[in-house]
């Protein structure tokens, strides 16, 4: 017998003998992270992102976030960025802007991306109860952009955010899921990379990106 | 393990100081981060048993969930493979070695492959193996093993670590966690570029979609997961989950137990090998599904340990991991759910004193994310193994001797030797205790209790009355 059926049979044979957990029924689903009711949803977002040592720039519109933007690439003396294509960004005009910078767009395989210093992504989704950021990969959307780079800069708007995972989760279902068959990758970004396994003291800046910047567009009502 | 040695392995943990500091700061930062967490949630009762519930329904309907999952993941381009013990998953992965030509690996974190010893088997065939999780690196540096499995170099002070790193690579003594993680990032940063094949363990896999989650912080294990040209994922048969709504309360609860995060920084979610229009990803994915006495366990009235989801906040409630250790354990899972699994996936002979030791105070129930009765499960593993015909006899008497004695305060003055061992261990060598398992918490709540001297003060008495120089040592 194959070692898949050797295992199912005795997954089947264990069941039968003893159903362990007769009594397991589907719950009603409560969500976890508390929100209050009639809380500002950027706001939360905002502070949670700010308490996991992430930096959040509001931008009341689109020429504001490419001056944020310019500001983060030249204060971290950018000259490389590996970047989503600019259909899949809520902003336009990057592209203009990083060759007026004359900062290099890279492409292609792991050791050219792993020059850039930064970064450059959009996001699916935002979560304002733990200040998650939910990217998935896609043509257009590398996944080494939020990964490789030490600065991860993330453009989104305000009508991005909900409430919470479980609200993602809820969307996810009413679209059948396709988003997990057309991404090989989807993320949930929480914050700058961390440690703490030396001591469980927390270190921020670890194997992923030291910085996140979230650039907060508002958006026109 | 070598039954004959857990008291001396128990004695060295308590008289090493250095492990004692490590201990201390680590389990201590653990308990108050899980207690904040949890407690900020909407309704942390409700929540652990939805979690509970969503691990049964999982185990009552694996066979159906693993071949939904397997279906999805071969839907979406993915291979799938099946291991009965540690050897077929090792085979299993050679194999997709030679078949991709691979020299060197890259892994995230993987309490299974350290089950597996597959870094070893890899290493017999030549190909280069490196923990890229900055705690199992500094390990695999060291040549050490995990002594948790969240914080798997907990048994390590910083001061220790930055004599290794300084020792091996040339790192400038700093004591400064900061300034050794960025040196090692810097030391990683090429293994990831260079790797032929990445392989990461599986927290959660999702039937529904068929789509494996990763739990992290650091990036190590998106990184592993991502840049080589092949990923391998490896699971426990158990970690397969029904649908979405039990992933989003399942990997929140871990986070706040594990770490007291609301969400880890990293929640990778990987749905086969990347897709032709992606720009990047591996080319191709595999996932090995690993049974090694699993599909035992779930027959078994232990079916319950199988809900476990590896968030270690038993380790770090429990006393008596608070004062050995995770080495002391002496296999891949130590602290109390160890102490149940251990026996039951390598047999109970293997290791007859893991179930011994505890007091069965509950503190491991209590921290539970999902409600595991551990204290319940290691008085039945005592009792198979009265059944069983365990041979270190003597010793198993003593133990149970001492719980009974403890809930006894007479029969505890006579508890003699072994009661002498155990609040030794609880008192980590430094002479008191700073808890003591009911009904006496309600002593330890406000002081501190006593552990027994060594020699004792009867032993010290006899000792005098036959006129021999009395040991003045402060106990
Ligand atoms: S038994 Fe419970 S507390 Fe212990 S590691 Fe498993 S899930 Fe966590």
């Amino acid at each position: 017998m194959s070692a898949r059926e050797d295992i199912l049979t005795g997954l089947r044979a264990a069941l039968a003998h003893s159903k362990p957990f007769p009594g397991a029924e589907p719950a009603a689903f409560q969500a976890v992270t508390r929100i209050d009711p009639g809380e500002d949803l950027v706001a939360r977002f905002i502070a949670e992102v700010q308490r996991v040592k992430g930096e959040v720039h509001t931008a009341a519109n689109d020429d504001e976030a490419l001056d944020i933007t310019k500001d983060l690439l030249t204060s971290h003396h950018v000259r490389r960025v590996v970047m989503w294509d600019e259909a899949h960004l809520p902003l336009r005009g990057v592209w203009a802007l990083l060759e007026r910078l004359g900062i290099e767009r890279v492409y292609g395989d792991n050791a050219s991306v792993a020059a850039a210093e930064a970064g450059i992504t959009g996001a699916d989704w935002a979560l304002a109860a733990t200040g998650t950021l939910v990217l998935s990969s896609g043509p257009g959307r590398p996944r080494m952009a939020s990964l490789l780079p030490p600065l991860h800069i993330a453009l989104l708007t305000e009508d991005r955010i909900i409430p919470r995972l479980e609200d993602y989760v809820a969307a996810q279902r009413a679209a059948r899921f396709g988003v997990f068959r057309r991404s090989s990758n989807v993320t949930l970004i929480t914050g700058s990379s961390r440690t703490s396994d030396i001591e469980m003291h927390p270190v921020f800046g670890v194997h992923g990106p030291l910085a996140l910047h979230v650039v907060l567009i508002k958006n026109l009502d | 393990m070598k039954a004959e040695s857990f008291e001396k392995i128990v004695d060295h943990a308590l008289a090493d100081r250095q492990l004692q500091v490590a201990l201390d700061r680590g389990t201590t930062r653990g308990v108050n981060a899980r207690l904040l967490a949890m407690s900020e949630t909407t309704d942390a009762q409700a929540l652990r048993h939805q979690a509970r519930l969503a691990r049964e329904r999982a185990l009552n309907q694996l066979p159906e969930l693993l071949e939904q999952l397997e279906r999805n993941i071969i839907a979406n381009g993915g291979h799938v493979l099946w291991a009965r013990d540690a050897a077929e998953l090792n085979q299993h992965v050679l194999t997709i070695c030679r078949q991709h030509n691979v020299r060197r690996v890259v892994k995230g974190k993987s309490m299974v492959t350290e089950e597996t010893a597959l870094n070893h088997a890899l290493e017999q065939e030549g190909i280069d193996v490196v923990e890229s999780d900055l705690g199992e690196y500094i390990i695999q540096l060291a040549g050490e093993t995990p002594s948790h499995i969240v914080f798997p170099m907990l048994h390590k002070t910083k001061e220790a670590t930055a004599q290794l790193l300084h020792d091996k690579l040339g790192m400038p003594l700093t004591d400064q966690p900061e300034a050794m993680t960025r040196f090692v990032r810097g030391v990683m940063r090429q293994k990831y570029l260079q790797a032929d094949l990445g392989i990461s363990g599986v927290n959660f896999a999702i039937a529904e979609t068929g789509t494996i989650a990763t739990v992290e912080n650091e990036g190590n294990n998106r990184l592993s997961i991502s840049a080589p040209p092949v990923h391998v994922a490896v699971m426990g048969l158990e970690k397969v989950i029904a649908t979405w709504e039990d992933y989003a309360v399942l990997v929140q609860l871990l986070a706040r137990s594990a770490t007291g995060q609301r969400m880890t920084v990293y929640n990778n979610l990987i749905s086969g090998p990347r897709r032709p229009d992606e720009p990047d990803g591996p080319e191709a994915f595999y996932l090995i599904i690993l049974d090694n006495g699993r599909s035992r366990i779930l027959a078994s009235e232990y079916a319950e340990s199988l809900a476990c989801i590896r968030c270690g906040a038993c380790l770090n409630a429990c006393p008596v991991y608070q004062n050995i250790g995770g080495h002391a354990y002496g296999w891949v899972y130590p602290g109390p759910i160890g102490s149940i699994i251990t026996p039951l996936l390598r047999g109970p002979l293997t290791a007859p004193k893991l179930p011994y030791a505890s007091s069965l105070c509950g503190a491991c129930q209590a921290a539970c994310p999902v409600e595991i009765n551990i204290p319940d499960m290691l008085l039945k593993l005592r009792r198979d193994l009265v059944q069983a015909g365990d041979p270190s006899l003597g010793w198993r008497l003593g133990m149970k001797g001492w719980a009974v004695a403890f809930k006894s305060p007479m029969l505890y003055r006579l508890g003699g030797r072994i009661a002498g061992w155990l609040t030794r261990v609880l008192a980590r060598g430094k002479g008191h205790l700073r808890w003591l398992p009911p009904p006496f918490n309600g002593w330890t709540a406000h002081r501190d209790f006593p552990a027994f001297g060594t020699p004792s003060f009867r032993e010290r008495y006899l000792r005098r009355f036959k006129g021999q120089p009395h040991d003045s040592k402060k106990p």
